[in-house]
C-alpha cells in the first residue's frame, strides 16, 4: 500500500492506493496551523477505515504547502501530482484547472501525464478558495451552500474588484442595497471564474479539460467557469483528493523503481 | 527532489564585495568632508564624466539594493510611506526618498547635485524632481532618446546626447567652480573600458560546463561596474575575479558538483532573498546567464571619449528596443546552452517586467525552452511570498526533470 499526503493551505488530504493503483481509502481534514498534526490525523483516519496502521504503508509522497513539514519518503510539487492523478483517471485530459485554498493553477499535460506547461495565480488571493471562504463568512452562509444558491440567481451582480478586501466591500454594498443573496453569490462565482479564465488563457483550453481542487466541489463555481470557457469539463467524483491520489501513484512508482 | 543537496560555492572575489561597497561609501563621505561635490546619480549616468570633473558619484538605487540585502531597508521605505508615498511606487525610489526625508545620516552622504539621465527607467525624472523639491539641491536632467535600432547610436541621436554631456560639464564647472580635465576623462574611459572587458570575458566563461560562477556572484559583482567605473579599484577587482574564474574553468570546478540544469534569470535580483539562488543550486540548477549582468558592461573607444560615453548612455539598460533585447535573449539560449528560464516579474520595475511574457513566448516557440514567471519586488521584502514562490520553483524544476 502507498500513501499520498497533500498538505494544502486549507485542507490536508490523504489517499491510499493498492498495488493495482486503485484508491482504497481517503481522508480529508482541515490543515489548521500544524501540517504535521493534520497529516498524521488524515493518515490515521484513512488507515482506520482499512484496519491498517502506518507500518502497512510502503512509501509516502507528500505535496502541497506543508509538503516539507511532514514525514514522507519523497516530496513532489502539486503540479506534478495533480497531473499524474488526472491522467490516471482520465487519460484523454490535456488541460487541468485546479482551484485550491490558496492557489489556482492551470496545467497543460502531454503523453503519459507529463507536465508541458503550467501557470499559477500571482500572490493575490482573488481566484482561490480563500476568496470564496471570506465571502461566505460575510454572507453568513456555510461554504457548502453557495453552490445551490448560485442556481437560484436570475440576475447576477457584477463584482468588479479583483482584490479580496475590495470585493468584500462591494459585496457588503450590494447586500445593503437589497440585492438578493443568490445574485451576489452568482456574481462572486462569475468573478472568480473570470479571474481563472484570464490566468489560464495563456496555456489555452485544449480538450478534454478537467477541473480539480476543493473549489471544484462547488457546483456554482463549476457552472460559472464552464460557461466562461464554453466547455463541459470532466469532473472527478472527489476533485479535492486528486492531488493526493497523484502523490500516492508517485509513491508507488518511486518505491517500485527503488526496489 | 529531496536528498540531492549539493554544495554551493561563491567566488572569493564576491566575498570582498561587501567591504568594497562600505569603502566606496566611506570615501564618499571623506570627499564630502574635503569639500568635494557629491552627486546622487541614477545608475545609467556616465560616471566616467564625473571622474573627469572630480565629482564623487553615489547611486540611491545601489544604496537601496544594499539596504535591502543588509536587511535595513524597511526604515527608509516606511519613512517614505509615512510621508505619503504609495507602496505601489518603485521600492528604490521609496528607499531613496525615505533616506532623504529621514536626515541622510547613514552611509550615503547628502548630495550637492542630483544628476539623472532619461534613459532606461520611467521613474527617474519624477523621482529626482521630488528629491530636489525635498532637499532643494540643484538638479541636472539629461535626455536620451529611445534606441530603436543599432544604427541610431551613430546618427543625430548621438550628437544630441553628446550635447547633453557638454551641458552637464558646463553646469558642473559653473556650479562648483571646477575645471573639466580631458586627460582625466581619457584615463577614466580607459579604466572603464578595461573593467567592462574583463567582466564580459568572465561572463563568457560561464558557457563552460560546469559553470564556474552563478547568480550569487553575478548579482553582487556588477556593483563596481555601476558606480566605480573609471577607477583603478574596479579594474583590479575584475582582474582578480577573472583570474579566479579562469582557474575554476581550468580545474573544471563548477558552482555545484552536479550541474543538472542551466538557467537564465531575467530581472534585477531580489536583494533580500539571495538564499533563493541557493535554493535552486541545492536542486542542481545553476544560473548561467542574466541580461542584468551585462547591463553596465560597455566597451568604450579611447579615441572618441565623449561620443563613446554618449553611446553608452543610449545603449545601457532598457533604453533599447524590445527586439534588440529579445535578440540578445535568444542568442544566449544557444551560447550558454540554457535548459530553462526564470523570469522575475518585478513590481517595482514595469519597464523590465512588461515585455517578459512576449520574450518568454518567443523563446519557448523558437527553442522549446520552458520558463517560469514569478512575481515579487526587488527590494521590498513585504512583496515576497516565499512559500508560494518555492512552490512554483519546485514545480518548474520537476518539469525540467521530466523533459
Amino acid at each position: 500500500m502507498y500513501a499520498g499526503v497533500d498538505a494544502g493551505a486549507s485542507a490536508t488530504k490523504v489517499v491510499i492506493v493498492d498495488e493495482g493503483e486503485n484508491i482504497i481509502s481517503h481522508a480529508i481534514v482541515p490543515s489548521g496551523i500544524n501540517f504535521k498534526a493534520s497529516s498524521e490525523e488524515a493518515l490515521k483516519k484513512a488507515l482506520e477505515r482499512l484496519n491498517l496502521t502506518k507500518r502497512d504503508i510502503l512509501y509516502i509522497v507528500s505535496t502541497g504547502y506543508g509538503r516539507k513539514l511532514i514525514d514522507a519518503s519523497a516530496v513532489f510539487s502539486e503540479i506534478t501530482c495533480i497531473s499524474r492523478g488526472v491522467h490516471k483517471l482520465f487519460p484523454s485530459v490535456k488541460t487541468i484547472i485546479d482551484v485550491g485554498g490558496q492557489d489556482s493553477k492551470a496545467i497543460r499535460i502531454g503523453e503519459n501525464g507529463r507536465v508541458l506547461d503550467f501557470v499559477m495565480n500571482d500572490k493575490c488571493a482573488a481566484g482561490t478558495g480563500r476568496f470564496l471562504e471570506v465571502m461566505a463568512t460575510i454572507l453568513g452562509k456555510p461554504i457548502e451552500e453557495l453552490g445551490a444558491l448560485h442556481f437560484k440567481s436570475l440576475n447576477p451582480v457584477k463584482i468588479s474588484s479583483t482584490c479580496t478586501v475590495f470585493a468584500e466591500s462591494e459585496v457588503i454594498s450590494y447586500m445593503s442595497k437589497g440585492c438578493k443573496i443568490e445574485d451576489v453569490i452568482a456574481g462572486l462565482h462569475n468573478a472568480i471564474a473570470e479571474r481563472i479564465f484570464s490566468m489560464s488563457s495563456r496555456i489555452g483550453f485544449e480538450r478534454e479539460v478537467a477541473f480539480t481542487g476543493g473549489v471544484a466541489k462547488n457546483p456554482g463555481f463549476v457552472d460559472a467557469l464552464s460557461k466562461r470557457i464554453a466547455l463541459n469539463p470532466i469532473l472527478p467524483k472527489e476533485p479535492q483528493i486528486i492531488c493526493a491520489f497523484g502523490a500516492a501513484l508517485l509513491a508507488k512508482k518511486q518505491f517500485t523503481e527503488k526496489v | 527532489m529531496s536528498g540531492e543537496k549539493s554544495r554551493s560555492r561563491v567566488l572569493q572575489a564576491t566575498k570582498k564585495i561587501g567591504e568594497l561597497i562600505l569603502e566606496y561609501f566611506a570615501r564618499a563621505s571623506e570627499a564630502k568632508a574635503q569639500g568635494k561635490p557629491v552627486a546622487w546619480i541614477t545608475v545609467f549616468t556616465p560616471v566616467e564624466l564625473l571622474r573627469a570633473l572630480d565629482i564623487y558619484p553615489v547611486a540611491p538605487e545601489h544604496f537601496g539594493a544594499m539596504c535591502s540585502a543588509r536587511n535595513f531597508i524597511m526604515d527608509y521605505l516606511e519613512e517614505a510611506e509615512r510621508k505619503g508615498y504609495s507602496q505601489n511606487l518603485c521600492s528604490y525610489s521609496r528607499c531613496g526618498l525615505g533616506y532623504a526625508l529621514s536626515g541622510m545620516s547613514g552611509l550615503m552622504p547628502p548630495p550637492d547635485i542630483l544628476i539623472t539621465f532619461r534613459n532606461s527607467c520611467d521613474v527617474y525624472v519624477k523621482w529626482w524632481q521630488s528629491l530636489q523639491a525635498h532637499l532643494g539641491t540643484p538638479l541636472f536632467v539629461g535626455e536620451a532618446p529611445y534606441v530603436l535600432a543599432p544604427e541610431d547610436l551613430d546618427n543625430y541621436v548621438l550628437d544630441y546626447v553628446v550635447k547633453q554631456l557638454m551641458d552637464l560639464i558646463k553646469v558642473a564647472e559653473e556650479k562648483f567652480k571646477l575645471k573639466f580635465d580631458e586627460e582625466k576623462l581619457v584615463e577614466a574611459v580607459k579604466l572603464s573600458d578595461k573593467a567592462s572587458e574583463l567582466w564580459l570575458e568572465a561572463l563568457r566563461l560561464r558557457r563552460h560546463k560546469p559553470c564556474p560562477f552563478g547568480g550569487r556572484d553575478s548579482a553582487s559583482d556588477i556593483f563596481p561596474l555601476v558606480v566605480m567605473q573609471g577607477t583603478r579599484e574596479a579594474v583590479q577587482f575584475y582582474e582578480e575575479l577573472l583570474e579566479e574564474v579562469k582557474g575554476k574553468v581550468g580545474k573544471g570546478e563548477g558552482v555545484i558538483e552536479n550541474e543538472k540544469y542551466r538557467l537564465l534569470f531575467d530581472g534585477i535580483w531580489l536583494w533580500y532573498a539571495f538564499d533563493l539562488i541557493k535554493y535552486f543550486e541545492d536542486r542542481g540548477a545553476v544560473f548561467v546567464y542574466e541580461p542584468y549582468s551585462e547591463a553596465w558592461a560597455y566597451r568604450l573607444d579611447l579615441s572618441k571619449p565623449l561620443e563613446s560615453i554618449a553611446k553608452k548612455v543610449l545603449a545601457m539598460g532598457l533604453n533599447v528596443d524590445i527586439d534588440l533585447r529579445i535578440e540578445r535573449f535568444l542568442k544566449s539560449i544557444k551560447e550558454f546552452d540554457i535548459d530553462g528560464a526564470v523570469l522575475f516579474s518585478n513590481r517595482s520595475c514595469k519597464s523590465w517586467s512588461a515585455p517578459q511574457l512576449v520574450t518568454a513566448e518567443i523563446m519557448g516557440d523558437k527553442f522549446d525552452v520552458p520558463y517560469l514567471i514569478f512575481e515579487a519586488d526587488m527590494a521590498d521584502p513585504r512583496q515576497y511570498a516565499e512559500a508560494q514562490i518555492k512552490n512554483r520553483i519546485d514545480a518548474f524544476l520537476e518539469v525540467l526533470r521530466e523533459r
